[in-house]
């Protein structure tokens, strides 16, 4: 079974934010509502005295999914290729999830009242096609998408 | 080349059901990104990236993506209108194209019969690919007055590269410089002209030495082997400095220095007149960093200076940018390999012949408003905007009646914008040509609406200095816009200039197009063009410059009366040489980080990128923060000896406590009122316009750095 995994190297982001539009412009969330953040307040100790890095923050996908054991609907679901699904028809908008995150990286959708994260694109994912966000539109090139192991691999060799 | 992966484009349009897709070339900043724009019910729906583009390699920016939602946004102007109330009071009435180019042409042909063609001012901003037709247009017209930002952007850059090596040296990412030096510049966010933010990030993926200078601590600072943390506005004593140990310990290129500069001798003399002590006190950057950050940059080859338009918004804007070459000259990385290249253009006509600069008769040229003041300048028909403020409201040296703003929002992104706006509120006629009534446009009389690059054939950054030429394909129609080069065309046949234009536009393509031997109709067909590539051409044609060497030392400056050697003169507010106002003001205020989402004045209606940015954010020291009794998020005052704006606190602790970082071009199209705000959080209320606050060569306004105090609202 093939495995998928979002990986992005933070290191290497530039704090562009074109993955937060380029996941608007394929899954259209309303203002407010990011699945893919980039955050800004990385400041950090570092060999020269200070540092800064950006921290891009998605859902992990986690291996046992902390929200999806919170969601009494059974509206989170992980599928065997690892990707974590939000099923918002089924979402009864009462934030356990968002609670049980560890990642903070639930919110709620003011508008419809209902909890949303990044599902992986799996529309795209199962046509075929590449996550909105990891479909080379990274001019850091730091957004990696498909096995972890072919990842670890590419990130080894620097590609 | 790196191999990255992205989506099949075939299966795209199958998954989607798109009905179409065009390859164009993307105008949201002066990036100019090769994209795919997918098509379904003859509306664009998707931009993505094209991974064959080789300014790009397929990936784009949040502004790119979000050029649909530009294209399409409920408040775009799509008519041309005419304002019914006063100035100012938004109110306006629908009138047809014919009216309305019958209506400027008139005007236009009335003030040059009574006042002279150079009572008519021309504009564009930072230029939406409609330089060439613009200046074509004033050239035919006769008037020598054509306002851009090019006194303080990229101006500077072409003029001092032309007098000192012929041409803009271009930083050689595609052969990976060893040695990268980003002097003020965040291309990773700006995408500044002839750059893209990607193959810099490759390089440096594939191993680049990083230096780094910028009183900012930016994630390039943070990445950089050596970050040089200057003083905001001591640009040129740093590079002296470093000029000054590359000099002294010999570690410049003997061969291109013995065979290839002019004026060694009294460079050597200037150098030496910035010892790192002197400098260290300067610029507040330690003697060793600058030792440790010239050797490196001297003996890493090749080597590479990222520069930018900071240093272009000061007082020593030709002198900082002089001495950025020098230290690319000497270290022989000019026109290297993998260093920084003077790349040829394809055989088409350039910008400058298509601009029709020869047509402008002398006697006109010479009326050319601040030409005697701003003698650089005046020689690249670049103008000081205070001349033409000047020449509204004192009618000195002659008075300027009409106004003509082709994507420019001067009110916003000039120094002190009070006397902008005094200047717009009494000028005879203003017209603008934008895609949304804009604060500017609020107080024109007639407003075109422009098209967007979606909305236009052109041949994309022709007047650039990469060395390529790409297609940008018209994908769809937006209302009655029009491009700006259809629109100047059609009105260039009612002021009888129509034997210079053509039918439609797309003569003028295949004009520029004629010396290669293709039309518009070969070229559209194309990916790109790219001119010869060819290193160290001086070694056989010298430089296209009076001595044919690489001028250190400048025959043009000393012909026109300047310093022929580029010095460091102290900005004119400064803890150093305004004391006294520095104990009222003792803030240094730098301006105009860029942010991702946004160009200057533009995008802040489009959704996704104003979710990117709400508010306009000024960032301070945390220690300052506490000083000054501010806390995170708090609204806050910064108040200059000009006036005062409010912007929203955010800790920065990336620089230092003697800094306040604002940024810049922010008005609120979500405001009711007319000019949507437009003096609320604008930073050149600011800023000083006055010609002593100016380079004396190029007129750029040092609007980079004043003195402020900031306290809570």
């Amino acid at each position: 079974m093939q495995k998928y995994a979002l990986i992005i190297d933070n290191e290497r982001c530039w704090g562009c934010k074109t993955c937060e539009v380029a996941c608007k412009q394929e899954n259209g969330k309303p203002n407010g509502v990011k699945l893919i953040r980039v955050k800004e307040d990385g400041f950090r100790a570092g060999g020269n005295g200070l540092d800064f890095v950006f921290e891009v923050n998605v859902c992990r996908h986690c291996e046992e999914p902390a929200c999806m054991e919170a969601c009494p609907e059974e509206a989170i679901v992980k599928r065997e290729d690892g990707i974590v699904i939000l099923h918002e028809e089924r979402c009864s908008g009462c934030q356990l999830c968002i609670d049980a995150c560890p990642y903070d990286a639930i919110s709620l959708d003011p508008q419809s009242g209902v909890a949303q994260k990044c599902n992986l694109c799996y529309q795209r994912v199962d046509s075929g096609l590449l996550p909105a966000c990891a479909d080379n539109v990274c001019l850091a090139h730091c957004i990696y998408f498909g096995g972890p192991e072919e990842i670890r691999e590419k990130i080894r060799k620097g590609i | 080349m790196h191999k990255f992966s992205y989506s099949n484009v075939k299966r795209e349009m199958e998954v989607y059901g798109y009905d179409s897709v065009v390859k164009s070339h993307c105008r949201m900043c002066h990036g100019g990104c090769g994209v795919y724009v997918y098509v379904k019910d003859g509306k664009a729906v998707k931009i993505a990236g094209d991974p064959d583009c080789p300014i790009n390699h397929g990936t784009v920016c949040s502004k790119g993506i979000a050029s649909i939602q530009l294209a399409y946004h409920p408040d775009r102007l799509t008519y041309p209108v005419r304002r019914v109330g006063a100035k100012g009071s938004g109110k306006w009435e629908r009138i047809s194209w014919d009216e309305a180019l019958d209506t400027i042409s008139e005007k236009i042909l009335d003030y040059k019969k009574s006042f002279g063609a150079e009572s008519i001012v021309m504009g564009y901003g930072t230029g939406r690919e409609n330089e060439g037709v613009i200046y074509r247009f004033a050239n035919l017209l006769g008037t020598p007055n054509v306002l851009t930002a090019g006194h303080f952007c990229y101006g500077p850059r072409i003029a001092t590269t032309i007098i000192t090596c012929g041409s803009n040296p271009i930083v050689d990412y595609e052969n990976h410089p060893k040695c990268i030096m980003v002097w003020g510049n965040n291309l990773v966010i700006s995408n500044p002209d002839c750059y893209k933010g990607e193959p810099f990030s490759v390089s440096l993926d594939a191993g680049a030495k990083l230096i780094a200078v910028d009183p900012r601590l930016t994630r390039i600072a943070a990445r950089a082997d050596i970050w040089l943390q200057l003083r905001p506005g001591s640009d040129t004593a740093l590079a002296l400095g470093m000029l000054n140990v590359i000099v002294n310990e010999k570690l410049y290129d003997r061969q291109f220095v013995e065979n290839h500069v002019h004026g060694w001798e009294p460079f050597v003399e200037r150098v030496n007149e910035y010892p790192l002590e002197k400098v260290e006190k300067i610029t507040w950057v330690s003697k060793e960093k600058i030792r440790n950050a010239a050797r490196l940059f001297a003996t890493t080859k090749p080597a590479a200076i990222q520069w930018g338009v900071a240093i272009e918004q000061q007082i020593n804007c030709a002198d900082n940018n002089r001495a950025l070459l020098a230290l690319m000259g000497i270290t022989g990385n000019i026109d290297a390999k993998g260093g920084q290249v003077l790349f040829s253009a394809p055989k088409i006509r350039n910008v400058s012949q298509f601009g029709a600069h020869k047509m402008l008769p002398r006697e006109q040229a010479a009326k050319r408003l601040g030409g005697d003041r701003f003698r650089l300048a005046g020689n690249f028909a670049i103008i000081n905007p205070k001349c033409v403020w000047d020449a509204i409201l004192e009618e000195k040296p002659y008075p300027v009646k009409m106004l003509f703003f082709i994507s420019s929002n001067p009110l916003m992104t000039r120094a002190n914008a009070r006397a902008v706006y005094q200047a717009l509120q009494k000028v005879d006629f203003m017209v603008v040509s934008d895609f949304f009534l804009t604060p500017t446009a609020q107080l024109a009389d007639i407003v075109l609406p422009a098209a967007t690059w979606l909305e236009m054939d052109y041949i994309g950054d022709f007047w650039k200095r990469h060395g390529y030429i790409l297609p940008r394909r018209k994908v769809i129609q937006v209302g009655e816009c029009r491009s700006d080069h259809e629109m100047l065309n059609d009105l260039a046949h009612r002021v009888g200039q129509g034997q210079y234009w053509w039918d439609t536009f797309e003569g003028g393509l295949d004009y520029i197009l004629e010396p290669m031997g293709i039309t518009w109709k070969d070229f559209k067909k194309m990916d790109y063009i790219r001119g010869e590539v060819k290193y160290q051409k001086y070694k056989e044609k010298g430089f296209s410059t009076p001595t044919g060497k690489f001028e250190l030392y400048s025959t043009l400056l000393e012909k026109w009366g300047y310093d022929p050697l580029p010095c460091f003169r102290e900005p004119p507010e400064s803890p150093y040489s305004t004391p006294e106002l520095y104990k009222e003001y003792p803030y240094i205020l730098i301006t105009g980080r860029r942010l991702p989402g946004f160009f200057h004045t533009e995008n802040r209606q489009v959704p996704w990128l104003r979710e990117l940015h709400r508010d306009p954010v000024v960032e301070i020291h945390p220690e300052t923060a506490k000083r000054e009794g501010i806390e995170e998020g708090d609204w806050v005052v910064i108040e200059s000896p000009r006036g005062k704006v409010r912007q929203r606190a955010k800790f920065f602790p990336g620089m230092d406590q003697r800094i306040i970082s604002a940024e810049h071009a922010w008005w609120f199209p979500e405001k009711k009122d007319p000019g949507h705000g437009w003096d609320e959080s604008n930073i050149n209320i600011l800023t000083n316009n006055s010609y002593d606050n100016c380079d004396p060569a190029m007129g750029a306004t040092h609007v980079r750095t004043l003195l402020c105090k900031i306290y809570r609202e």
